[in-house]
């Protein structure tokens, strides 16, 4: 233990040597550190926040396909859902989108029953600053908060939105609490009378069935027995859905990691350049060092002390600097990216998903390559005759 | 004269500068290790912070019918990837930039697209020969 300390102080003096060079390539290493740590970190949280909301999912989705796209389906046809074996209930559901020429963009509007008591202990929990939607007057509406703010409405105020030749006057009269604006930033959320006035869905008719299962295991089979009812039918399986989510992350993550790669390999030719080209002063220094007893061993110990302390002190940098980035400054720029366009961003406070272990291998990422890069040169050189070594003649 | 002085007065300051630099270096190590460990103990009490908001989040999802983020209202494909015509990302327009950075380069893989349909497999194609 006495000489590993001797060994680190002794590395921690050669860091100081050569301190410019030690700078440059903890830089180097903090940088790309940083930027594969923020594509990681976000990625991971926004899968983290999905999955949270994956279990409450209806087990089946079942939307009417026509010319290709989904279509409206029939109401009646909840009812032969309902006779199959297995189902708890099948609900048909009133939402669809609502652009905005100003916007470039849509408003998702959504239709509840704001009779039924389930949804409005769900609407009290979720909502703040007002009161739940009447089912007796028309046009109260509950907004996330981005749209809010975009329209510029506190609750009590009133917009009145063209529909279609129409025009819907609409009352605020609640906010999607926060924590929950990640789901709810663009949603209408309003009566299903409104909604069906707002999206021109005619009566007997919804945009799709949520389908509850009392075996959510047994989602496969009913999805067959359901699209062998219903051929025209596109039948969306809870499992699947969490699945297309992991992989749309994981290639909007992937993406981003593969355009840093080309800095990732910059940083590579950099620290190759950098560690194989032992300079006079240090051959100087190993032939001292291997004059005065030191053994090869040792000298690669020092070396790799050195090594690794300034790329764990790099990698470090890098780690805390991308935490504060993601989950401090909320990641201006990336987040975008990582998003995709849009003019109607949700306030970003995002729980870091990332564990230990998953850090503990981002150190030794970045730590061990940068270690064993530097062993090779350094023992070529501690193989080498220390006289020669001191007169550089070698 | 020799050119040679016995006591130099910069060389015997720089033991005491080197122990110093050292301390420092040291310090500086235990700083980031303190640092990272700061930064997991953040994370977790963020984690458990957002763990009390596990039934606001469920009951959105009962309220909306759908686990999609609101990321990207720009257009439908984007705003809800697991329900909204996958692989659509054209629908909301002729010609139109695709918004989704992945998607201007990769798609998703064929597999999801087709487990997205419960439907009986599709028999294979039947060819006509002369």
């Amino acid at each position: 233990m006495k000489r590993q300390l001797a060994l680190i102080c002794f590395a921690l003096g050669s860091a100081r040597r050569r301190a410019g060079r030690s700078f440059a390539l903890g830089f180097a290493l903090a940088l790309v550190t940083f930027a594969l740590s923020a594509v990681l970190f976000l990625t991971e949280a926004l899968r983290r926040e999905f999955r949270l909301a994956v279990a409450t999912l209806p087990d089946l989705t079942v939307q009417q396909l026509a010319a290709g796209r989904p279509a409206l389906i029939a109401e009646q046809e909840q009812a032969a859902i309902a006779a199959i074996p297995g189902v708890i209930a099948a609900r048909p559901r009133v939402w669809g989108y609502y652009f905005v020429s100003s916007l470039s963009g849509n408003f998702t509007v959504v239709g509840v029953d704001t009779d039924d008591g389930a949804v409005r202990r769900d609407l009290a929990l979720v909502s703040m600053n007002g009161r739940l939607p009447s089912s007796n007057v028309s046009g109260e509406v509950v907004m996330g908060a981005a749209a809010a703010a975009f329209f510029g409405l506190e609750p009590g105020d009133a917009i009145t939105l063209p529909v279609g030749r129409a025009e819907k006057r609409l009352q605020l009269v609640g906010v999607f609490r926060s924590e929950v604006g990640l789901w709810t930033a663009d949603v209408l959320l309003m009566s299903e009378a409104d909604a069906r006035e707002f999206l021109h869905v005619p009566p007997g008719y919804c945009t799709d069935l949520a389908v509850h299962l009392s075996t959510p295991d047994e989602a496969t089979v009913v999805a067959r027995k359901i699209a062998d009812r219903l051929p025209g039918a596109r039948i969306v399986d809870r499992q699947l859905m969490a699945r297309t989510y992991d992989l749309t992350f994981d290639t909007r993550g992937g993406l981003l990691g593969a355009m840093l790669l080309p800095a990732l390999v910059a940083f590579l030719v950099l620290v190759w350049d950098r560690l194989t080209g032992v300079g006079t002063g240090e051959r100087r220094e190993i032939g001292v060092l291997k004059a005065v007893g030191w053994q090869t061993g040792d000298v690669l110990l020092a070396r790799s002390w050195e090594n690794a302390a300034i790329a764990f002190q790099g990698a470090a940098v890098g780690i805390v600097g991308a935490y504060l980035y993601v989950f401090g400054a909320r990641a201006p720029g990336l987040a975008e990216v990582l998003m995709g366009w849009s003019t109607l961003y949700p306030a970003l406070r995002l729980t870091p998903a990332v564990e230990g272990g998953q850090m503990l291998v981002l150190l030794c990422l970045a730590v061990i390559p940068f270690v064993v890069a530097g062993l090779v040169p350094a023992w070529r050189v501690a193989t080498q005759d220390p006289h020669g070594l001191l007169r550089g003649t070698v | 004269m020799i050119p040679f002085r016995l006591t130099d007065r910069r060389a015997s300051s720089r033991p005491a500068r080197a122990r110093t630099f050292k301390f420092r270096q040291l310090v500086g190590l235990l700083l980031m290790v303190a640092s990272l460990w700061l930064m997991g103990w953040d994370a977790a009490h963020r984690r458990s912070g957002r763990e009390a908001h596990t039934a606001s989040i469920r009951a959105v999802v009962r309220l909306l019918g759908t686990a999609d983020l609101a990321l990207s209202s720009s257009s439908r494909w984007l705003r809800h990837p697991s329900i909204t015509e996958p692989g659509a990302a054209f629908a909301d327009g002729p010609a139109i930039l695709d918004n989704d950075p992945a998607g201007a380069a990769l798609g998703l893989p064929r597999e999801v697209l087709a487990g997205f349909s419960a439907e009986p497999d599709v028999p294979p194609l039947m060819r006509e020969r002369r």
